[in-house]
């Protein structure tokens, strides 16, 4: 009797383990003559095409994919690098500065050198510093995208206003678009990554002009933010707001209600990047929006905007099917790939000769970049994800009172000196 | 079921142990106790002991979560803790969190309890209603108060429309308010899980003694305070013990309706941890977070309970 109860209770004890460990197996290729493709993207509304266009170009291959908002993903990927069940493909930000960065990830070994491929001789030096670590090309940067203030046309037509094109003629507007009882710019400062779009457009024109090396600068320990023109840019931030500029309450706002209020004419337009249009003509499919550099000085001529490659795409260093993922790079950095993705998001393809026509709501945006009067999104050459998020509660900080800029620049400076 | 009057102070706790059986059959049913709980006993060490007792090295290891190259820094990570003026305030903001919502809470559901316990109609289906709440998952009661606590949502319009606009807030955005609303939505969501605990409790306590004490001439309050509150003890026991371990380790609320912001202004140890591992990628710094989290959870919660067993022992 006491032998029976032991047996029964080891019994149970193994299938209790063994349901635990159930799950990893499940689910392997349906059919072995399928060649399965894992990949991880952050290119949520995009990607679908892609997927269906390269399982239709490459028969029998089947991609087994998971999309998620950058936050998620960003955290979801260290994690399955780390413990090696990294998908063989996977969403990669150009540069540094964030969990999921091109430095960052190539830096302990896992990507694998896409050198060799014929896409990355032919990458627009701005786009390939940032997609380099090391001088050896990790990331397939596909797309572009710039940061301004986005106008809804019929509410700026409805209102007799025209968008400014000066830091003088900026406050103007924002002051006759507040009488009117609809303010400039929606601002949906609760979610705390919005908080530096504004940020990064006036830096652009107000750091970055008379300084277009003042990344070098920093680098070398020759500037730090602090009593740099960060500081007069984060005190331009200030005064649209004191200006009336936003509508009420911005931080109590988040991002989701601010793309609402510009979708629907409650402000005439909105500060974000490009992306923002796509998600404005999905709450109103009858809107028409376009893309200006937001003013930041009285010399139109010397204005930047804020401008950088996207999330691309890196191959796993361990890749289960390197063959197939080294297709998958190729497939999106081929005109019809990249196409496909900056059509669905809105943005501007890396690669010139894709025979793409830019949309019309972004026109301003492909003529800075022809001009070559744009300038990096500032945290892709940070040396690290920390100097960013100090600035991005910080900036959440000097709103609700809690802190001055010159202390969050200091911060700042701080984080950036710990460096890697 | 445990007759009432046998045990009157203990509505929830079951009575410990079997009855007494003769010495030999009592040895060999203790054998196979052991190998009844082996399996549980093994799950438990290998899927929780084990793995935290490792998580726990890394708090002293300068580990990034990614890099398998990591150096151990000793007391480092808690050193730096001390400095940290994020964590010192995250650690005073979980505190002030767990606290008021260990009073609140229950002072709340203790009411609400002894209302639908007293016989006014419809008391069934107000029971359902109040216990509602804690049934939804935290993260969507958190996104429905995100818009309800909006500049322009419900709340604020309820107030502009019954002529208090004074008294509208910008609740999320403002740091003065904000931790204030993330402490509200927590006990709306968890009064009714109290009230049904005090419940259980109130309805424990004969009837007869409640008479018998109205005989004596004992007023409701009076009879409140000498025979039911004694009685309550073991209830309040309970849901003391589960809303401040509740509050300590607040996270989902927290994350969904504020993100710990304005700023840091409601950034709990939870939400730090969660953010220096995840996005900062300092994951020894962050299980060092862990680590005090736990430890300020055994310590509030182990002197708690030793508290509340004199005061049960007191009242019984």
């Amino acid at each position: 009797m006491k032998t029976l109860r032991a047996a029964l209770a080891t019994t149970a004890s193994v299938a209790l383990l063994a349901a635990c460990s159930g799950g990893t197996e499940a689910g392997e290729g349906k059919d072995s003559r399928t060649l399965t493709l894992t990949l991880a993207s952050v290119d949520q509304g995009s990607v679908e095409d892609v997927v269906k266009a390269f399982e239709k170009a490459n028969p029998g291959v089947e991609v087994r994919y998971t999309t998620s908002g950058a936050d998620q993903y960003q955290q979801q990927i260290r994690t399955q690098l780390s413990s090696g069940t990294a998908p063989d493909v996977m969403s990669v930000w150009p540069g540094n500065g964030n969990p999921a960065a091109t430095h960052v990830l190539a830096e302990p070994g896992y990507l694998r050198d896409l050198s060799d491929r014929p896409w990355a001789a032919k990458l627009p030096d701005a786009t390939r510093s940032v997609a380099q670590y090391d001088g050896k090309t990790y990331n397939a940067l596909f797309g572009q995208n710039g940061i301004g203030a986005v106008y809804n046309q019929q509410a700026l037509k409805e209102s007799g206003l025209t968008a400014p094109t000066t830091w003088t003629e900026l406050l103007a507007f924002c002051k006759d678009a507040a009488a009117r009882k609809t303010p400039a710019f929606a601002l949906g400062l609760q979610d705390n990554w919005v908080t530096q779009i504004v940020q990064y457009a006036l830096v652009a024109t107000t750091v970055y002009g008379p300084e277009r090396d003042f990344d070098q600068k920093m680098q070398a320990g020759q500037v730090t933010f602090a009593g740099s023109a960060w500081q007069t840019a984060m005190d331009k931030y200030r005064t649209m707001e004191k200006e009336g500029c936003f509508q009420k309450n911005p931080l109590g706002t988040n991002y989701e209600a601010s793309q609402q209020l510009a979708a629907t004419g409650k402000t005439l337009g909105i500060v974000q990047g490009n992306w923002v249009i796509a998600l404005l003509k999905e709450k109103n499919p009858k809107g028409t929006f376009t893309l200006k550099p937001l003013p930041a000085d009285d010399k139109p001529a010397d204005a930047l905007m804020p401008a950088a490659a996207g999330a691309g795409y890196g191959v796993n260093a361990k890749a289960k099917n390197e063959e197939l993922a080294l297709k998958w790079v190729d497939f999106v950095m081929s005109p019809k790939g990249m196409n496909l993705y900056v059509e669905k998001q809105g943005g501007l393809p890396t690669l010139p000769g894709t025979g793409y026509t830019v949309d019309p709501s972004l026109t301003e945006l492909s003529r800075f970049i022809t001009d070559d009067r744009t300038v990096p999104f500032m945290d892709q050459l940070w040396p690290n994800a920390k100097v960013q998020q100090t600035m991005l509660s910080g900036l959440q900080e000097i709103f609700s009172g809690q802190a001055e800029p010159k202390d969050v620049l200091k911060s700042m400076d701080s984080d950036y000196k710990a460096g890697s | 079921m445990i007759a009432p009057t046998d045990q009157p102070g203990k509505p929830v706790v079951p009575a410990p142990g079997p009855a007494p059986v003769p010495a030999p059959v009592r040895r060999s049913q203790t054998a196979s106790t052991w190998w009844f709980l082996l399996p549980a006993m093994l799950l438990f060490v290998f899927v929780v002991l084990v793995p935290s007792a490792r998580g726990v090295y890394y708090a002293f290891t300068d580990w990034d979560g990614l890099d398998p190259d990591l150096s151990f820094v000793g007391l480092d990570n808690f050193t730096d803790l001390t400095r940290d003026e994020d964590a010192v305030q995250a650690i005073w903001h979980t505190l002030l969190i767990a606290l008021a919502i260990t009073v609140i809470q229950n002072l709340i559901g203790l009411l609400l309890a002894l209302g639908v316990n007293s016989a006014i109609k419809s008391r069934n289906l107000l029971r359902v209603f109040l216990f509602a709440p804690a049934v939804i998952t935290q993260i969507v009661t958190a996104y429905l108060w995100r818009n309800l606590l909006g500049p322009d949502g419900a709340v604020n319009s309820l107030l502009g429309g019954v002529g208090l606009d004074s008294w509208q807030q910008n609740w999320l955005g403002d740091p003065d308010t904000a931790l204030w609303s993330v402490v509200g939505v927590t006990v709306w969501q968890y009064s009714g899980y109290s009230m049904v605990i005090f419940l259980a409790g109130l309805q424990s306590v004969p009837a007869e003694i409640h008479e018998a004490a109205a005989i004596d001439g004992a007023g409701p309050v009076r009879r409140f305070w000498s025979v039911t509150r004694p009685l309550l003890t073991p209830a309040l026991t309970i849901n003391l013990m589960l809303s401040s371990i509740g509050g300590l380790k607040l996270f989902d609320q927290v994350y969904a309706l504020t993100g710990g912001g304005p700023g840091h202004a409601t950034d709990t140890l939870s939400t730090l941890i969660y953010k220096d591992a995840f996005t900062l990628g300092e994951f020894g710094y962050s299980i060092a977070l862990a680590v005090v989290l736990t430890l300020v959870v055994a310590v509030v919660s182990t002197g708690q309970y030793f508290m509340l067993a004199r005061t049960e022992k007191a009242a019984s």
